[in-house]
């Protein structure tokens, strides 16, 4: 009976969200997103503590890395960020085709990302930045590579949802799969524009 | 303006943002004046990435504040970490 109560209750939770579009997505997707979002302000609280009390190798660390693929890094991810709201916009509008489409672009995005950070990382070797250089770099290192995966896995996850768009799995009114995917992407989009300029451009 | 119109404006808002926190990477000095221009950049580049590409905007209130609140927080950090770097240690040494 209390099961079949609170059966009743997280359906009609569900369809009211969806009537008013009080929840993007479902309930799963956001409380991944927020352990996420804890779990990177877990890494910028160790960032803060680390820089108070080595302000001296925090001031000169940024200096020495690539700015340029930083930044590039930071167009990429916010474009990427765009490409999948204009891929829910059409979806909303009925375009399956164009949705798909958009959503090409974010992985195409997250691809050219990874590849940027791949020779920003060989590009460090190669001017004696590793991970035991100092605690910068470790913190640096630590905090990148974490980013670096989940954009892997999160373009991973993309992919999914086209192969989904192209089974006909969504329409303009049902389509809690791509939101999903969409939502946690723009948390990516945010732990990053987070990082850029507490690593690259603070000093 | 439509939903398409406004989403393309703020792309181009949030790259632009983007460059002019390059260029300030590249200043030799940085003060509390760009310090926190860079902090606000930041907060700005947030709560647009949080009320319209997650479009938290009119949606649930408490989901859309635990996200905002991250970009009142960690732009304070910066400020804070600039300011007052030794109390910040101080308090985070254990005896």
């Amino acid at each position: 009976m209390a099961t079949l109560a609170s059966t009743q209750t997280l359906t009609f939770t569900r369809e009211s969200a969806r009537k008013t579009g009080n929840i993007p997505g479902n309930l799963a997707i956001w409380a991944a997103i927020l352990a996420e979002m804890s779990e990177f302000a877990v890494m910028f609280v160790v960032y803060f503590l680390a820089k108070v009390h080595n302000p001296e190798i925090f001031a000169t660390g940024p200096l020495k890395l690539n700015t340029l693929a930083g930044t590039i890094n930071t167009l990429v991810m916010l474009t990427s960020s765009f490409f999948v709201i204009r891929a829910v916009i059409a979806m909303r509008a009925g375009n399956q085709v164009a949705s798909a489409r958009w959503l090409w672009g974010a992985v195409i995005s997250g691809g050219i990302y990874l590849l940027v950070k791949y020779f920003e990382y060989r590009w460090n070797t190669a001017h004696a930045i590793t991970v035991e250089t100092d605690l910068f770099y470790a913190v640096y290192y630590y905090i990148t590579f974490n980013h670096f995966l989940h954009v892997g896995w999160g373009s991973a996850a993309i992919i999914w949802v086209i192969y989904r768009i192209n089974a006909g799995a969504y329409s303009s009114t049902e389509h809690e799969g791509l939101i999903n995917i969409a939502v946690y992407w723009h948390m990516i989009d945010l732990a990053w524009i987070t990082i850029f300029p507490l690593l690259y451009v603070i000093r | 303006m439509n939903q398409i119109q406004l989403v393309n404006r703020l792309w181009l808002i949030l790259i632009a943002l983007t460059l002019f926190s390059a260029f300030m990477a590249e200043q030799s000095e940085q003060g509390l004046g760009s310090i926190s221009i860079m902090a606000l950049v930041l907060a700005i580049k947030g709560r647009i990435i949080v009320d319209y590409f997650m479009e938290l905007k009119h949606a649930n209130r408490l989901l859309r504040t635990l996200m905002q609140i991250y970009f009142y927080v960690i732009p304070a950090m910066i400020i804070a970490a600039y300011l007052y770097p030794e109390q910040i240690a101080r308090w985070a040494t254990l005896k």
